[in-house]
């Protein structure tokens, strides 16, 4: 689903921040990229979906070359790919409705389908009460909700989630987590990047663990 | 049921877009009616400047068709060669009627003219006034240049003794209609490029201002046109609610000054003869308008790819 191979990206700095980075996630895969603060692992993120271009090496997800895909190609991938951010990336004057259905309006479905899938998909992370109003006026587990929200809403093939308990307390994350469990239980590939230690031991996956811009896999023993 | 379907369709890709359009235009009225009051006021200048042109060379029109050569004829011209030069004066392009004046006629004429002091005339031995073909021009062929030209061929024709035209005054007429309308084409150009920049700039501010809901659009799979898509429909807002205000505000300020125009000067025909803009020239100014909003609109996503 996701393959990465010989990837090099700098910022222009001596010191690359990722060094000859390759991996495969697939189909249907959890798996977790962990790493100390500053090791690149939002770096990578982005490349996943095109939001910074390499130095050199290959990103190929969903059998795109992301590398060489028109702008427009990778918009298409997009809508095929759910992504939740640590700021969660709401359009504050926006209801929650209305961020929400942004993601099946840009791929142009059609309004009456629109209002019954973004119901349905408020309703999966326990937020369809809150239709109406504004991201400032909600909490930020409920925003967090609302982006997660936001990336399922399309049905996507993937999800791609930085930090999204990063903010959270215990409990919220723990419902979170069980969004993207069942999520993953539903045949959607997650990719999801963390520093939380304790939560690799609650919800064990395969981890990819970054660090000064190398990458190791672990495997958690059955 | 097929068009029905495809309509439906359409609404639903446009929806959003005419949705966006609508937010960017509501959350930035300022920005919104600071761009159209300058857009507007670009128009405006442009309006006026052209209605004073356009009822100018109304007037002057109606002036050159009065345009005249009088050809004043050689006294031993004889009957033979006199029809010779009527007929060449009739396949003249320029000319559109002629009338011969003779000496006699031209005499009576110059009496009328003087009144009361024609009676010096009486003690003349002989009519010293020559005969003369008073050709009357097509305005529509006459220039200037025309004038001169058609002067000179005259000059040149046996018989003919002088040829008179009120040169000095129609030269300088031309030429100062030629500045005026040319003045016009700089001066619309200028205020054509201020307007872009106006939209180009109010349009950048706007996505400046969302940058973040940009950044969302991208991230949520929006292609480059559905994110430029509603600025592009803003620009045209902007450049057409401009067009209908300054159109409005002309006419209501052309309305106003004819009214006075009127008062002041009751027996003026000339304030008869001034009139507003023409349906197509009124459907010009209007698209010009949007076409400025467009013009601005692609200016700000050239800056955009810049960025």
């Amino acid at each position: 689903m996701i393959r990465v191979s010989h990837l090099n990206k700098s910022y222009n700095h001596p010191d690359l921040i990722l060094k000859d980075i390759s991996f495969e996630v697939k189909r249907g895969e959890f798996v977790y990229l962990v790493g100390p603060s500053g090791a690149g692992k939002t770096t990578l993120f982005r490349l996943l979906f095109a939001d910074l271009k390499p130095d050199s090496g290959q990103v190929v997800v969903d059998g795109l070359d992301l590398m060489q895909a028109r702008p427009a190609r990778i918009a298409k991938l997009r809508r095929r790919m759910g992504m939740v951010f640590q700021d969660y990336k709401l359009i504050p004057n926006y209801t929650v409705f209305d961020n929400v259905a942004l993601a099946l309006e840009v791929a142009g479905t059609p309004r009456k389908l629109i209002q019954k899938a973004v119901w349905q998909v408020l309703k999966v992370v326990g937020i369809e009460r809150q239709l109406e109003r504004l991201p400032p006026q909600l909490s930020g587990g409920e925003q967090q909700r609302v982006a997660i929200a936001r990336a399922l809403v399309n049905d996507p093939q993937i999800i791609l989630a930085d930090e999204p308990t990063g903010n959270l307390d215990y409990e919220i994350t723990e419902e979170i987590m069980n969004i993207f469990k069942y999520i993953n239980s539903q045949g959607a590939t997650v990719v999801m990047v963390t520093h939380n230690r304790a939560l690799l031991q609650r919800f064990k996956r395969k981890v990819f663990y970054l660090d000064k811009g190398s990458l190791q896999t672990y495997v958690w023993p059955d | 049921m097929k068009d029905i379907k495809l309509m439906a369709k359409i609404y639903d890709h446009l929806f959003p877009l005419f949705k966006l359009t609508g937010n960017n235009i509501r959350r930035h009225p300022v920005i919104n009616l600071i761009s159209i009051l300058i857009i507007t006021i670009s128009l405006l200048l442009l309006i006026l400047y052209f209605l004073g042109y356009s009822n100018a060379a109304r007037l002057v029109s109606a002036w050159r068709t009065d345009l005249r050569i009088v050809v004043y004829l050689d006294e031993k011209i004889d009957e033979e060669r006199m029809a010779s030069l009527q007929n060449y004066c009739r396949e003249l392009d320029e000319v559109v009627r002629f009338i011969y004046i003779s000496r006699d006629q031209a005499l009576k004429n110059f009496k009328v003219t003087l009144g009361d002091d024609a009676n010096f005339l009486e003690g003349l031995p002989d009519n010293p006034l020559p005969a003369s073909l008073e050709l009357f021009l097509d305005e529509k062929v006459v220039d200037v240049e025309a004038v001169e030209r058609l002067a000179r061929q005259l000059r040149r024709q046996v018989g003919v003794d002088e040829v008179v035209y009120g040169s000095s005054w129609l030269r300088q007429l031309f030429s100062l209609l030629k500045t005026v309308k040319y003045f016009g084409f700089l001066f619309a150009a200028f205020l054509s490029g201020v307007t872009v920049f106006v939209v180009a700039s109010t349009i950048r501010l706007s996505l400046f201002a969302r940058r973040e809901t940009i950044r969302v659009l991208h991230l949520v799979g929006a292609t480059p046109g559905f994110i430029a898509l509603p600025y592009l429909f803003e620009g045209v807002f902007q450049g057409s609610a401009a067009s209908f205000l300054a159109l409005g505000l002309a006419y209501g300020g052309f309305r106003y000054f004819k009214g006075w125009l009127q008062l002041q000067v009751p027996h003026w025909p000339v304030v008869l003869q001034l009139k507003f803009f023409s349906p197509l020239p009124l459907l010009l100014f209007l698209l010009m308008g949007t076409f400025l909003g467009i013009a601005g609109f692609l200016l700000s996503t050239r800056w955009i790819r810049q960025d």
